[in-house]
């Protein structure tokens, strides 16, 4: 599907494009509703191009597209599968009373609820959206590329655009992207039990530096126990293990000498609770505070960067930020759905739901800012 | 020099012309031509393949439809031209694949040069510096593994073959023997998983190696595994020495015993030495058991025997871990990895082919 479209959309006008993937959005939502959506319906959304913006209300309620990585998708394919279903106000699995009422005091659909602060009419239906979103999964390029060509609305992208830039020849045309941040992709450092409950609670950098280098190889040297570290990687040549390189030496080719290698997150879970002298990096989804993996934490500057606090902070070197970029400033459309992703609710069942870091308190004020409904009055 | 060339040149050529007169004269015109067909359709089925045509069909259908016809009419003459067709096919296919790995291990040899095989100082494995691939440590691993493996492979063998072939009852013989032969085929995963889980656990707690995995841990499990073909192989030879001989030597007064030593596995020790070079070629290819039970740390220990060290990887192993994330010269140096471990496998083989020969010629035609 992704692909295919980006094919065909090489020759097409980003309103055929709209047409086409509103449409087969559409399709599979059929499916999903059990044909709810009455086919005049549906092309009443879909024909609304971007010169046909001045509907009854004069607001853009074309279908919200986006595309790109991989890594992002998770969260806003999330998040555009709660908007189009729309769920009432209560629906226990998906706007449940918790959120609606007592979070927000509110009794509309989940759509409707967000919509309307910026100015889009509740539908109060099921599947019905105050506009429809469709999310397309491709490679970061691919959605920073879709962003620039206008292809799509939003490109998610799990590096900068910058970097994603760097030696098309199109570098100048940075400033003309929008970042805006919606979660952070990162990795605890855990360590075995023993060396936990033996008074371990955090290592500098560049103790971790030196452990991943084999300069320092025994816990005493950092306050532990006598005992000889065990630096516990990722394969050679793997985006991990570059990634580990590039955020922790400043270089992706640096020389580390983990004393052992895993292919997955699997396998290094069950060696660091086999071992009682384990240190390693590992995805959230594999971190056990209370079980074989307790996490550490990690000091910079003085700064101490802590599981469950503030590992999300840009300045925590194994993570990185997982963006949504616009083209051209946002519109109200773009940040009526990025709000979502932004709000409280977003943040928990999509961001964290999927195993990624929420933004700390700071990042996520000033990313709602950048979309905020004042701005769009 | 010329006349001396063309005389066995000219009688080749009189001697392949009556040999096609032969097949002339003892097969039928239509046979003939089934042949004919056949081998045009094959060529031309695999030619399409190659540039991807839509019509490859076509030839492969006249091709079964030729092999439907034969075997109405022309059963031997078809199941000649079959059996030369699928050995053709067996041949081309390896050579092909040969000549792949061969190929695309030429930019990590052209970029490494002979350090490829020779380097020794670090780095050793880096995509630093524009990429150092040195395949020696693995060279090395492989070889702790593999001597590991057969010193534990070898008496566990020979002594259980000489068992159920010289000594058993033949109710334990029937039952016993099976049962190795059902351990051989037990996948390499189940075996690396226990020695995932029991073994490299067991030296970790027990002796507190430096990682959780040894090429001493790994090197039991492969040998373990290689185990039932060195029993099966090594027992095939024992039971196929003649009773005469065995018979023979015991009505000269001598024990069971000193037969079984002295006449039997001396018979037998090209089929035994068979077995075990077997046994060896299994355990140097082993790839999955060691890859999840090695540590795939890259280094020589030091003294080289250090079978405890911190270091891991072997020839398999790191084609089996690298090879998902691998690109460019990197990728090319796994290639290069899987050409030497070919090779080695390859003299291996030829090794055990000349020990047969020689015991053959030594002995005599005894079996």
């Amino acid at each position: 599907m992704a692909p295919q479209n980006r094919r065909s959309s090489r020759n097409v006008s980003r309103r055929k494009f709209i047409l086409g993937a509103g449409t087969a959005g559409l399709a599979g939502l059929a499916g999903c509703t059990g044909g709810s959506d009455s086919p005049s319906d549906g092309s009443d959304h879909t024909t609304n191009g971007d010169d046909s913006e001045a509907e009854s209300s004069g607001l853009d309620s074309s279908v919200l597209t986006a595309d790109g990585s991989s890594t992002v998708f998770p969260i806003t394919n999330l998040g555009s599968s709660y908007w189009n279903s729309n769920p009432e106000a209560g629906d226990g699995d998906y706007w449940p009373e918790s959120w609606a009422n007592e979070e927000y005091g509110t009794d509309m659909r989940l759509a409707d609820f967000f919509a309307k602060k910026y100015g889009y009419e509740p539908t109060g239906e099921r599947s019905n959206p105050p506009f429809r979103t469709s999310v397309a999964l491709s490679h970061s390029g691919t959605g920073v590329e879709g962003v620039m060509e206008n292809r799509v609305d939003i490109g998610d992208s799990s590096a900068s655009a910058e970097a994603e830039l760097s030696g098309s020849g199109n570098e100048d045309e940075l400033d003309n992207f929008v970042d805006h941040v919606v979660g952070v992709d990162g990795q605890p450092i855990v360590v075995s039990r023993e060396i936990a409950d033996a008074g371990i609670e955090s290592v500098t950098i560049d103790q971790l530096k030196a452990i991943y280098r084999q300069e320092i190889t025994n816990w005493e040297e950092v306050g532990g126990p006598s005992r000889e570290i065990l630096a516990l990687g990722r394969a050679e040549g793997s985006g991990t293990d570059t990634a580990f390189r590039n955020n922790v030496y400043g270089d992706p080719n640096a020389p580390i000498s983990p004393d052992q290698r895993f292919g997955q997150n699997q396998q290094l879970q069950q060696a660091v609770s086999q071992a009682d002298n384990a240190i390693a990096y590992i995805a959230l989804a594999f971190v056990e505070p209370e079980g074989g993996t307790p996490p550490i934490g990690l000091e910079i500057d003085g700064t101490l960067y802590e599981y469950g606090e503030n590992l999300g902070a840009k300045e925590y070197p194994l993570s990185r930020d997982l963006h949504a970029y616009t083209w051209k400033d946002t519109s109200r459309k773009e940040a009526a759905f990025i709000n979502v992703l932004l709000s409280d609710f977003g943040q928990e069942v999509f961001v964290r739901g999927n195993d990624y870091f929420a933004l700390p308190e700071d990042r996520l004020q000033s990313e709602r800012e950048k979309v905020a409904a004042s701005k769009y009055t | 020099m010329s006349s001396q060339t063309s005389v066995p040149y000219r009688q080749r050529i009189s001697q392949l012309s009556a040999r096609v007169q032969d097949y002339r004269s003892r097969t039928a015109d239509r046979a003939i031509l089934m042949h004919a067909v056949g081998i045009g359709s094959t060529v031309l089925t695999f030619g399409l393949f190659m540039v991807g045509s839509d019509w490859t069909i076509l030839p492969f259908l006249v091709l079964l439809a030729t092999v439907g016809f034969g075997w109405r009419y022309y059963q031997s003459e078809l199941a000649k031209g079959l059996t030369l067709l699928t050995t053709v096919a067996t041949v081309v296919v390896l050579t092909l694949i040969i000549g792949f790995l061969l190929l695309r291990s030429m930019p990590a040899v052209r970029h490494m040069g002979l350090d490829l095989l020779t380097r020794t100082s670090g780095p050793l494995w880096s995509s630093n510096q524009g990429g150092v691939y040195a395949l020696t440590p693995m060279m090395v691993g492989t070889a702790l593994t593999t001597i590991i493996a057969t010193a534990i492979a070898t008496p566990f063998g020979i002594a259980g073959a000489v068992f159920i072939s010289e000594i058993a009852p033949r109710r334990v013989r029937e039952v016993v023997k099976p049962g190795i032969e059902l351990m051989a085929g037990i996948p390499s995963i189940t075996y690396g998983f226990i020695g995932l889980t029991i073994v490299n656990a067991y030296f970790f707690d027990a002796f507190r190696t430096p990682t959780i995995g040894s090429y001493f841990a790994a090197g039991i499990m492969i040998g373990l595994m290689a185990l039932p073909t060195v029993v099966t192989v090594a027992e095939d030879a024992l039971s196929a020495v003649p009773d005469e001989m065995r018979n023979g030597s015991l009505a000269m007064g001598s024990t069971e015993w000193q037969t079984t030593k002295s006449v039997t596995i001396p018979a037998a020790l090209s089929g035994i030495s068979a077995g075990v070079l077997l046994g060896v070629g299994r355990a140097m290819g082993e790839t999955m058991a060691a890859t999840v039970m090695l540590s795939h740390t890259k280094g020589f220990p030091a003294p080289p025997f250090d079978v405890f060290s911190g270091y891991g990887e072997t020839l398999t192993t790191v084609i089996a871990f690298e090879g998902g994330n691998a690109s460019g010269i990197h990728l090319s140096a796994l290639f290069a990895a899987g050409v030497v471990l070919f090779s080695m496998v390859m003299l291996l083989s030829i090794g055990s082919q000349y020990v047969e020969w020689r015991m053959h010629r030594k002995l005599g035609g005894e079996q």
